[in-house]
């Protein structure tokens, strides 16, 4: 795909065209908490079903889970601004709205890890009943780790909307890098590298989804011409240095080499904790990052307007006819001196006639 | 249209009360349940006194917004915004294409408003269902309901509703819901004294202004278009149809307005399935690393 031009016509005194919604650093970190919580549900279940010794995983992936909810919940509340109405969330369900489907989500997938953490708690029987409970919450866990890119993208704001599918696999595979990466980390600190070798691996895959969808999603916003809040600016240098420098590329570095390691060899432990930590600073930065610049996007008119710039046969050119085939206004020049000049009323034949009798 | 007949009950400069039905004298059309309503506004026709916002401002008691000069030609409201829910535009024409001098008067005037689109992003985005659509067929905001979410701020494609830090609330044009309700046109529309801004059943009103601009285009302003009618610039990506449209002569994007608006709502579903397809595939490979044979417990 290729660039194409911004958007360089007339805008209304360079007035936003949209309104850019309330959200801060909160949002992004609800949508950090979300991810982490919810693939940690995941790869718990998935340690749970595979038979093999995965050392802690299980419970730390449920209690992730619980936490993720526990920490993320008053985040997204304490953003209402009639924070005290927060369970009219509830009182409909809108297909059509990225936050309704989310409250539901979030409800869903916080009811059922609550119960299975405290399955896990309680061990014996009730361990076993956590497990028929986790699979639906793993379900939820999955929603949990990437509605909230479709959250950005099922708005107008023109860096969020320009890429909705690319969006979603980069906000969903960096939430299983971020789970894999702090359960590798409990399993380094209790000293089973074995296990964290695993985690470290599926942490991998992840993060290769989430960089070919990050340039995936580069192309298209650039393709729409409203790439710029990414490119220049204080969150382009948080999203190139921060999300991807060294929350994709670093991490990537370091559990290459530990995969890359002759068998027989022993694998690095701080390269694993490293990357680990890499991962999820990364993630929390690739968050805010993408909130903060489409906030910005927002306050752009010009990348709106260029985002709204009708395809060909977009309506019926008959009734629209004046519309079509006329350029996009140019922006105003300014008045050159010449023309500044105010005419001379005192001469002329409107003085004459004003003169007569 | 003429003066309807049941105004010659209503002799007196002061009246009893409220005329029933007093939108059949004030615009030809009684106001009932069911039917669907809006606002045609014919930016030839704006002259810019601003009685729409002040009618505006006094009927729903909307505070002040903007005390300053904003240095935006005669536009010191700037915007639409929580407490203004008509705002004058004034663009200044200075490039020399009319032959006019420059500062002569010679603006487009525009009287923006809440577009009620029949499909409403703002409306679809709201999950707590304070936004809802009325038996006029027109988009209000609940306010014993909204919680302030903000969703649907950034999903207006017109940047029209707005939260206010005030009370916590989304606020917007009603289309002057209590007022329809008591049988009243809008109090822009009637307060309008060029007739810019037309308030009635929107089918009604497509046509005639439909006839309006052949009008103007046997006038010899060709430029004219309407914005936001069916099958017009303004009423794309999903949106349909914009129960309250313009007339413009210039191009949407000097009425700061985009050209081809689209439905967020298209992109749900897009992005939810290929972010499960992602979730799907990460946890099989998952499964396939954690069920390996591997290295024995140490
Ligand atoms: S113009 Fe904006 S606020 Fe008005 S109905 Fe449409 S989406 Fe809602």
């Amino acid at each position: 795909m290729k660039m194409s031009a911004p958007y360089e016509g007339q805008t209304y005194y360079g007035q936003p065209v949209v309104k850019t919604p309330p959200y801060d650093w909160r949002i992004a970190a609800y949508i950090y908490c979300a991810g982490l919580g919810g693939s940690a549900q995941i790869l718990s279940t998935l340690a749970r079903l595979s038979g093999r010794e995965m050392g802690d995983v299980v419970r730390n992936g449920r209690y992730l889970a619980v936490a993720g909810t526990i920490l993320g919940t008053p985040l997204l509340v304490s953003d209402l601004k009639t924070p005290s109405r927060f369970y009219n969330m509830l009182r409909i369900f809108r297909p059509t709205s990225a936050m309704s489907i989310g409250s539901y989500i979030l409800t869903g997938f916080g009811g059922l890890s609550t119960l299975t953490a405290m399955g896990q708690a309680a061990g014996g029987t009730a361990e076993k009943a956590a497990t028929a409970v986790q699979l639906p919450a793993a379900l939820a866990g999955a929603g949990m780790s990437m509605y909230t890119a479709s959250l950005l993208s099922g708005t107008n704001g023109p860096l969020w909307a320009a890429t909705p599918r690319a969006l979603a696999v980069q906000f969903g595979a960096a939430a299983m890098a971020n789970a894999a990466a702090a359960l590798s980390l409990a399993e380094q600190k209790a000293g089973r590298s074995h296990v964290s070798a695993r985690l470290d691996a599926v942490a991998t895959l992840a993060l290769a989804t989430e960089l070919a969808a990050s340039v995936v999603a580069k192309e298209e916003r650039q393709a729409r011409g409203v790439a710029g809040p990414l490119e220049e600016g204080k969150w382009a240098k948080a999203y190139k240095y921060g999300a991807l420098a060294l929350g994709v590329a670093v991490p990537l570095a370091c559990h290459a080499a530990n995969l890359a390691a002759p068998p027989g060899r022993k694998k690095s432990r701080s390269l694993s904790i490293l990357g680990s930590l890499a991962v999820l600073a990364g993630g929390m930065v690739l968050r805010q990052a993408v909130l903060q610049a489409g906030n910005e996007s927002l306050k752009r008119p010009a990348d709106y307007l260029r985002f709204t710039q009708p395809k060909a046969g977009h309506w019926d050119e008959r009734k629209v006819g004046s519309l079509e085939g006329r350029a996009a206004p140019p922006r105003k020049a300014a008045i050159s001196a010449s023309e500044m000049k105010p005419r001379d009323y005192t001469t002329g034949p409107r003085r004459a006639k004003d003169a007569a009798p | 249209m003429g003066v309807h007949p049941r105004a010659q009950d209503y002799p007196e400069s002061f009246l009893p009360g409220v005329i029933p039905d007093e939108s059949e004298l004030t615009v030809g059309t009684k106001i009932e349940p069911g039917k669907r309503y809006g606002f045609f506004t014919d930016t030839t026709l704006c002259i810019g006194c601003k009685a729409c916002e002040v009618a505006c401002k006094e009927w729903n008691s909307l505070p002040a917004d903007n005390m300053g000069l904003s240095g935006m030609s005669y536009d010191n409201t700037v915007k639409l915004s929580a407490d203004t829910w008509r705002h004058v535009m004034f663009v200044e024409k200075v490039d020399g294409a009319t032959g006019m001098q420059p500062f002569q008067s010679n603006w487009l005037m525009m009287s923006d408003v809440c577009k009620h689109c029949k499909n409403a992003p703002c409306l679809e985005a709201c999950p707590t269902g304070a936004l809802f659509r009325t038996e006029f067929d027109t988009v209000v905001v609940q306010q014993d309901i909204c919680n302030g979410c903000g969703y649907c701020v950034p999903s207006c494609p017109f940047g029209v509703v707005e939260l206010s830090m005030a009370d916590g609330k989304a606020h917007k044009c009603t289309l002057c819901y209590d007022r329809l309700k008591g049988g009243l046109e809008p109090a822009c529309a009637k307060s309008c004294p060029t007739d810019s801004i037309l308030f009635g059943e929107v089918d009604d009103l497509v046509e005639r202004a439909g006839k309006r601009v052949e009008e103007l285009h046997e006038r010899g302003v060709t430029d004219a278009y309407l914005y936001g009618a069916p099958n017009t610039p303004g009423a794309t990506g999903g949106l349909e149809q914009l129960n309250a449209f313009f007339l413009l002569t210039d191009r949407p994007e000097v009425y700061n307005l985009p050209p081809a608006p689209t439905r967020p709502a298209n992109r749900l579903a897009p992005g939810l399935l290929a972010g499960m397809a992602a979730m799907a595939g990460l946890t099989l490979a998952a499964a396939a690393i954690f069920s390996a044979p591997g290295e024995k417990r140490r």
